[in-house]
């Protein structure tokens, strides 16, 4: 052994020696994870929570959470003696001042947005390839709410600075709460310690986003990573693959070295658009003045939907007697109430609402082609097209300007795509996967014809042997030579790769039965 | 030991590994000296300075401003021009605007809006108008600078009244009192970053990137379209001058973090999130991942 | 075979790819470059973009290198490994029911004292609400149905200047608040857009025909949707619109929503010019200002 193995053994028998790990250390460095880029999103949002955490400590060194207002005497000159919160100030500091401070800024903010484009897309591969489906209906809960985490802690984030942009979403944020029934008013207050704008928001909001949010957060990713792990990760159909077994790469070394690998080349690319493309520039913005606005202001974009939604709303109201003395449910409750509580119910009770339609109970670790699905692939495409537009009709201003259109035509246009394009798009995802689906040969490799031209002229027709899939399936030889030590019938055979779900291994009473594989 | 036994006979080629390593990573240094030392002296004089360079479209044959003083000088164009004027007048402007500027169905009455008012739409080119069903949009001036001067002493003379051609004086402008007026009274339509947007009713703000100072200035004293009129009573001229001084810095603002985006924020920062980022970390998850084994 | 020797052998097998070594080797050594520029920058002082692009390198060599080995350099197999049903055995599912049974047994039969202790925990969650939200701040009351606006407030500017009836050019437009309060926190509910539609008396409503004296209409800026502040006022066709959410409000007939998500006007602040000049409010809002609330209706 070379002495990088030697010490490596020792650290492990240390570890051994002390903890009893040499059975789950080798279950991890054996653990086989599936191969395929559509595996490999959830990753990109755990690195980037993890760019998040060491920016984002960085960050907290000089930020000051505090919206006493003070006179501005720094470097930045079209602010200077103008009165803003120290929050804003010390934003400003560490944009213009501190040294790597703007660049820190921006990876932040760059990993954040990527954060939670990384966890929908994530949730989308879950949902259109059914791994939602038992055993991982856990995950999916956790997930979810995961998602909802990060969407407001990202929000409480960019809100931190006090800027101009931020501080009218967080006056927006004021108003939502108030159209609450019955308890909306009261809940304001106490959130904001007072009317709007109040002076404990900011406070409150850096103690959120740096500590409870984060380590919250925190638990719920390690959970679902711990999960993940004990359940296995499931794979897509193919040659030897079934709901029994899992077919790809070890852990150690091949997939830790491609995953180590991966958060580096994410840490990268997110350091590479913190210091190349700029990112709420919040000195240009000013800082927050409540009776001061801009045009053009729309939240970071995982808010996009809850933006376009209030816009698209038409001006309803439920009142119900007079202006002093009756009762109102505000405009606002609907878009940025009712329908984000709508969404995330729907998100959370999916499985179980699946389900009930398909009546299946059964464990799958096999993910779904989406194809094969055309119901629950068009409900998602449709439910998903709604979505898009509302983030859409956030910007109309933004895309009305750019196309120079009017906008109010854009807005009615979003309004009745709403509607139409959910359900075209679902139809008509409906309608070609089934006839996709009664294609005898969809998705089958094509048997290649080969056309051969002779010398006097005629052609011959031949097919051709199909390209066999030169892979052959191995075992690692550990696990191989373990069995052979400990195993109980000796037949040494290979895994099982039966797709009846309900064998089991024949050595009941043995700890180690050649069937299965020791729990962790 | 066991590592020697593979690397025999690779020693040169280490060798030139190091030299070559060595010599890209002092090439690299070289280049970082260069790059960051101008970039660097430019960036301190931007934010330490207060009041950075006045840009030099303010530099018109009528603005004399400099020397009074004040910080926005009105001057009436040259009575000479008149003539010359009553002539384009007639020519390009007439057929809208009635033979003695009093208006008719398809355009306004120009009479007492003053020079400034009209210097404002033909300076930018927006009139004469292309489309009189659209907003009158900023395009190249059909008209030279003189000939400018020349229609807007032509309308002056026939009513009193109105704005004269202003002079801001940006030397004695205030930069931070300039934002903070803007971000009240401006940044509603203008956008904070006066990259301008669209407003309702087929009407926007345009962008301001490409106005020069008397533009600005005569802009808010005429208040040309739906955009509102502020008078003395509301903006002192000084007020004015640090208007216009804010929006010759937001021209070429502080960008130390990179590419603008077009000034619109989180809208062009989530597509490029979105496609670029997330995109780019997709193409090399495909990479590490692969595709499905048949 | 000794257990050690049975465990080597086709593990150490090494994959000899001399060009992906190079690669690799290559990567690393511009993650390198990249980290020593990355201090050279910093100990110069820093440069966003300088930066940005030496974390490129340095984290991008290491992380294409560490992926090229852990992809090119390692065996890639495919492995296969036994995936069991995540249900346990029924000898285990039983064993748990019972031990689970025996200790509910022992406790689940007292039932009164169960339903006690469900009061107790219960009672004493609802309890801690009180501290995390009822001690965060105050009670509403009536701050939502008042403004400062009273009878005889003057108009002042941020900067605290009178508005007098001369100010405004017609099509003028101003930020004004109630004199005494403009630097104040609640200047956020306070403010009022003034506006000059006109130079002569203009009535917006029925019951409104003193409220704009020589065309000055006042509303209060706060956006009756969600609370913006209503900055832009589009001149020629008289009419208010709100930054965020783009609801229109029609200026001559009182602020009247026209378009957009906005549900109702912007209240109306009553002003008449006083004998020296100044803009004065009659009295305040006759309906609470911004976004609704469940305490109020129409």
């Amino acid at each position: 052994m070379s002495t990088l193995e030697e010490r490596a053994v020792g650290a492990a028998d240390f570890a051994d020696e002390r903890l009893g790990v040499a059975k789950f250390a080798r279950n991890s460095f054996n653990k086989i994870f599936p191969d395929h880029w559509s595996f490999m999103l959830g990753e990109i949002a755990l690195y980037s929570f993890v760019i998040l955490i060491f920016t984002g400590v960085f960050l907290t060194l000089f930020f000051v959470p505090s919206q006493h207002m003070i006179v501005y005497h720094g470097s930045y000159a079209p602010l200077r003696g103008q009165k803003m919160s120290e929050a804003y100030a010390s934003t400003l500091n560490i944009s213009f001042n501190v040294r790597a401070g703007l660049v820190m800024r921006q990876i932040h903010h760059w990993a954040a947005d990527v954060f939670i484009a990384a966890i929908v897309v994530h949730l989308l591969r879950i949902f259109f390839t059914g791994a939602y489906r038992k055993p991982r209906e856990l995950n999916w809960i956790i997930g979810s709410s995961l998602l909802i985490l990060a969407i407001v802690n990202g929000f409480i984030g960019y809100s931190l600075p006090d800027d101009l942009v931020s501080g009218t979403g967080i006056r927006i944020a004021f108003s939502i709460i108030l159209s609450i029934p019955v308890i909306g008013s009261y809940l304001a207050f106490f959130v904001f310690g007072s009317n709007f704008p109040g002076t404990a928001i900011i406070p409150r909001f850096f103690i959120i986003h740096v500590l409870i949010l984060p380590a919250i957060i925190a638990a719920l990713i390690g959970a679902h990573l711990a999960i993940m792990w004990h359940q296995k990760h499931t794979q897509y159909p193919g040659k030897g693959r079934t709901n029994r077994n899992v077919v790809g790469i070890p852990f150690w070394p091949a997939y830790a070295l491609q995953a180590g690998g991966f958060f580096f080349i994410t840490s990268a690319v997110i350091a590479a658009l913190g210091g190349f493309v700029q990112i709420n520039p919040i000195w240009l913005y000013g800082p927050y003045i409540p009776y001061k606005v801009s045009y053009a202001v729309q939240p970071d974009w995982y808010m996009g939907w809850l933006d376009g939604a209030l816009r698209l709303m038409p001006s309803w109201e439920a009142v119900f007697g007079p202006t002093y003395g009756g009762h109102m449910i505000p405009n606002v409750f609907f878009p940025a109430v009712l329908l984000p509580g709508i969404t995330f119910g729907l998100i959370f009770a999916w499985p179980w609402i699946e389900k009930r339609f398909s009546k299946d109970n059964q464990e799958h670790n096999i993910c779904d082609r989406p194809r094969e699905h055309p119901v629950r692939t068009s409900v998602g495409v449709g439910i998903l097209m709604f979505y898009i537009v509302l983030f859409l009709a956030s910007a109309t201003d933004v895309l009305a300007n750019t196309f120079e259109t009017s906008l109010n035509l854009m807005l009615w246009t979003l309004r009745i795509m709403l509607f139409v394009l959910p359900l075209v798009a679902g139809t008509v995802t409906y309608l070609l996967l089934r006839e996709m689906s009664q294609l005898p040969s969809i998705g089958e490799p094509k048997t290649p014809v080969e056309i051969r031209r002779g010398i006097d002229g005629s052609f011959a027709f031949g097919e051709l042997a199909l390209h066999e899939v030169d892979e052959e399936i191995l075992e690692l030889p550990e696990e191989v030579a373990y069995r052979s030590l400990v195993g109980g019938n000796g037949n040494g055979h290979a895994p099982h790769v039966s797709e009846d779900g309900e064998e089991r291994s024949s050595e009941v009473g043995d700890e180690h039965g050649v069937f299965e594989v020791p729990r962790d | 030991m066991k590592m020697g036994k593979r690397h025999e006979g690779k020693g040169r080629s280490q060798l030139t590994w190091l030299v070559g390593s060595i010599a890209s990573g002092a090439a690299v240094l070289a280049l970082a000296t260069i790059a960051l030392y101008p970039h660097q002296s430019h960036t301190q004089a931007l934010v330490s300075a207060k009041v950075a360079p006045v840009s030099k479209k303010s530099a018109k044959p009528t603005a004399h401003a400099s020397s009074s003083g004040q910080p926005i000088v009105y001057k009436n164009p040259p009575r000479g021009l008149i003539p010359q004027g009553r002539q384009l007048f007639a020519e390009d402007c007439q057929t809208c605007h009635g033979p003695n500027a009093e208006g008719s169905v398809r355009a306004p009455d120009l009479q007492g809006l003053g020079a400034g008012t009209v210097d404002f739409w033909v300076a930018t080119g927006r009139m004469p108008l292309a489309d009189p069903t659209e907003q009158a949009a900023v395009k190249p001036p059909r008209l030279s600078h003189e000939q400018q001067l020349a229609v807007s002493a032509y309308v002056a003379s026939l009513a009193p009244g109105g704005v004269a051609i202003p002079s801001p004086n940006l030397g004695l402008a205030n930069l931070s009192k300039g934002e903070s007026l803007f971000a009240e009274n401006c940044a509603a339509c203008h956008t904070i970053t006066a990259a301008g947007d669209e407003l309702s009713n087929n009407i926007y703000a345009p962008s301001l990137w490409a106005a020069t100072p008397t533009e600005v200035a005569e802009a808010i004293r005429s208040g040309p379209g739906d955009m509102p009129r502020f008078g003395p009573g509301t903006f002192s001229n000084q007020e004015v001058d640090d208007i216009v001084r804010y929006v010759t810095y937001i021209q070429h603002p502080e960008d130390r973090g990179g590419l603008a985006l077009g000034g619109v924020g989180p809208v062009a920062e989530g597509f490029v999130a979105i496609l670029i980022g997330l995109g780019s970390l997709m193409v090399a998850g495909y990479w590490i991942g692969g595709r499905a084994h048949e | 075979m000794s257990e050690a020797q049975l465990f080597e052998g086709e593990s150490q097998e090494e994959i000899h790819r001399p060009l992906m070594e190079k690669v690799v080797a290559i990567c690393f050594i511009l993650s390198v470059v990249g980290t020593i520029g990355l201090g050279v920058t910093y100990w110069l002082g820093g440069q966003p973009q300088v930066e940005g692009g030496f974390l490129f390198l340095a984290l991008g060599g290491i992380g294409v290198g560490i992926v090229s080995w852990g992809k090119y350099l390692v065996p890639q197999g495919p492995y296969v490994q036994e995936r069991h049903e995540m249900k346990s055995a029924p000898e285990d599912i039983d064993a748990m029911h019972a031990s689970l049974s025996r200790g509910l047994g022992q406790v689940g039969r007292r039932k009164f004292l169960l339903r006690l202790l469900g009061g107790a925990v219960g009672v004493f969650g609802i309890i801690n609400l009180f501290p995390f939200l009822r001690s965060l701040g105050p009670v509403p009351g009536k701050s939502l149905f008042v403004t400062n606006w009273k009878h005889g407030s003057e108009l002042v500017t941020a900067d605290g200047r009178v508005v007098l009836a001369s100010d405004l050019e017609v099509g003028g437009v101003m930020t004004v608040f109630p004199k005494g309060f403009e630097g104040e926190p609640t200047n956020a509910i306070d403010q009022v857009i003034l506006v000059r539609a006109a130079d002569y008396n203009l009535v917006t409503r029925p019951g409104r025909e003193t409220w704009g004296p020589q065309g000055y209409l006042a509303f209060s800026k706060v956006c009756t949707h969600a609370g913006c502040p209503v900055g832009l006022y589009e001149e020629l066709t008289q009419q208010l619109l709100c930054p965020c959410h783009q609801s229109l409000f029609d200026v001559l007939t009182g602020a009247t929503n026209v378009f957009g998500p906005a549900p109702r006007p912007l209240p109306q602040l009553p002003l008449y010019i006083d004998s020296d000049g100044v803009l004065r409010s009659q009295s305040g809002f006759n309906e609470p200002v911004g976004p609704g609330f469940w305490e109020r209706g129409a």
